[in-house]
């Protein structure tokens, strides 16, 4: 403490008095000349990275191979775009982003270096990643989102794309969308990690801190089945303030306790909703009743088991189709619903590592009543999700009845949806 | 594609830009009867035994104090700014 106190009065040197303009080397834009072979080599070097990684890691790459960004293949791929190559990457619209509000035409400052870009680099990046061309504008569309990387927990971000583009490019919305083989899907998806490394600078152990890491920490891209939502569920682009027939992707962090996968054996699932039987018809006391059947209320206590704020929750058509009939006419409506059945007793909000960390958490003070929590009894109730539109429902996969609840409410206070249109 | 044959490879690596870089904050010449700010941020540990600690330890400082509860700090205002002598950030998370 002494040295703290001692740093407001120990005079200051020269060079703490210096002022002036740093400025970097030279950013050149051919980084490499030479064989097939020699350029991979190049593109696939490592660096050692000592504690706490204590492991090489990749220079340029996410640790796989790539396909090397020779002039020729960048230039094919930027007909996928109509911008300029040595177009800066800027935002398409006002919005706010993670350090605040940014207005259209400002630059993105990719994370975590606050580093700049061309479109031509962005180019290079789908290159190494093997995307095709067409992909090229979801992938601008990424990289307006910064590519953020951060925290020290699970930290990732996973990406879905809405509207006509999934099908332009043949995206897979449907069995497996998360998983791997297809090749719009896992291609745009692995862009986000290899900016995340050569446009934002971002490397494990040196200044990305998530201990232990994600598999979706920018590799997973899906698209989001808009032809199975029931009849008045919107879509994620009208969801984000566009229209049905724009095409947005919406770049989604997910923290903490991560994906909480399979929530149903499918077999249960459907004796639940076509007989009343089952476990999930006994913890919901309807054991006998046919469905439709409101089948969140069975997964809803462990929503909020560790800690606060609101969800997103992926499933597939037949179950949205379920709580359709069951009466959510709206995604509004699940929301409202998932929001109200957040209230917990304050006994019990106080208790979570991460108490309301989005209004005035730790200071104490309940955001609804404005009252100090010492001032409120333990029986008070408090929301546990910031509100109800902070929730996110994503339709798509396959036929079995499954859903996946991702930690994350829909945006960490961001607006996650970037269209992919502007950069068409 | 052939073996011996010399390819041009673009860069994707990212352009940094040019940093304005300031001259550190003028030191103070004592401690006793200035107005010290200590700005605490994020998650309250260590902060919580220091702010106490400081009071206690440097009596003879006006120390003021704001509180957030993210990594970024709340800010002085223009005024508050005319009248503080010096700030200790302390960036906890």
């Amino acid at each position: 403490m002494d040295k703290v106190m001692d740093a407001l009065t120990i005079p200051l040197t020269d060079k703490e008095k210096a002022s002036g303009t740093w400025i970097p080397t030279s950013d050149d834009r051919i980084i490499f000349e030479g064989t097939m072979d020699e350029a991979e080599k190049f593109f696939h070097q490592t660096e050692y990275v000592s504690h706490p990684v204590n492991a090489p890691i990749a220079r340029f790459t996410d640790g796989l191979p790539v396909r090397v960004p020779t002039e020729e293949r960048v230039a094919e791929m930027l007909k996928g775009t109509s911008h300029k190559p040595d177009e800066i990457v800027t935002y398409q619209s006002d919005r706010r982003g993670w350090k605040g509000p940014v207005k259209k035409g400002d630059p993105v400052l990719f994370h975590p270096m606050n580093w700049t870009a061309t479109v031509e680099k962005v180019a290079a990046c789908a290159v190494m990643a093997g995307c095709q061309p067409e992909h090229f504008p979801a992938v601008l569309a990424i990289a307006e989102s910064t590519c953020y990387i951060a925290s020290t927990h699970t930290f990732g971000q996973w990406l879905c794309v809405s509207g006509p583009f999934a099908k332009e490019v043949e995206m897979n919305s449907g069995c497996g969308m998360l998983g791997p083989g297809n090749i719009a899907n896992s291609t745009i998806g692995r862009t986000y990690e290899i900016m995340a490394r050569n446009l934002g600078g971002a490397i494990p152990g040196i200044n990305r801190m998530t201990s232990l890491g994600s598999p979706f920490e920018g590799s997973r891209c899906c698209a989001e089945n808009t032809d199975a939502l029931p009849p008045g569920w919107q879509g994620l682009n009208e969801e984000g303030g566009y229209r049905k027939d724009e095409s947005v992707i919406l770049v989604h962090p997910h923290v903490n306790d991560g994906i909480r996968g399979v929530q149903f054996s499918p077999g249960g699932y459907r004796a639940f909703q076509k007989s009343g039987h089952g476990g999930i018809a006994r913890k919901l006391g309807v054991k006998g009743i046919p469905g439709p059947h409101n089948w969140l209320e069975f997964l809803i206590d462990e929503f909020w088991a560790g800690r606060e704020g609101a969800k997103t929750i992926i499933m597939n058509p037949e179950m949205a189709r379920h709580l359709y009939e069951y009466g959510f006419k709206t995604k509004e409506a699940v929301y409202e619903w998932l929001y109200k059945k957040s209230f917990i007793p304050l006994s019990r909000y106080r208790n979570y590592s991460w108490v309301d960390l989005h209004t005035n958490g730790w200071l104490g003070v309940e955001p609804i009543s404005g009252k100090h929590w010492k001032e409120l009894p333990d029986d008070y109730l408090v929301p546990a999700a910031e509100n109800p539109f902070a929730f996110c429902i994503v339709v798509g996969g396959g036929d079995e009845e499954v859903s996946h609840q991702l930690s994350s409410h829909q945006h960490l206070g961001i607006n996650p949806y970037y269209s992919i249109d502007a950069w068409r | 594609m052939e073996k011996e044959r010399k390819y041009i490879c673009l860069s994707p690596v990212g352009n940094e830009l040019p940093v304005k870089t300031y001259p550190l904050a003028r030191r103070l010449d004592k401690l006793d009867g200035k107005t010290i700010h200590f700005s605490i941020t994020g998650e309250p540990d260590i902060t919580i035994a220091l702010e106490k600690r400081l009071k206690q330890d440097y009596p003879g400082v006006n120390w003021t104090t704001k509180k957030s509860y993210t990594p970024m700090p709340v800010y002085l205002t223009e005024e508050e700014m005319k009248t503080t002598d010096a700030v200790i950030l302390g960036v906890c998370w």
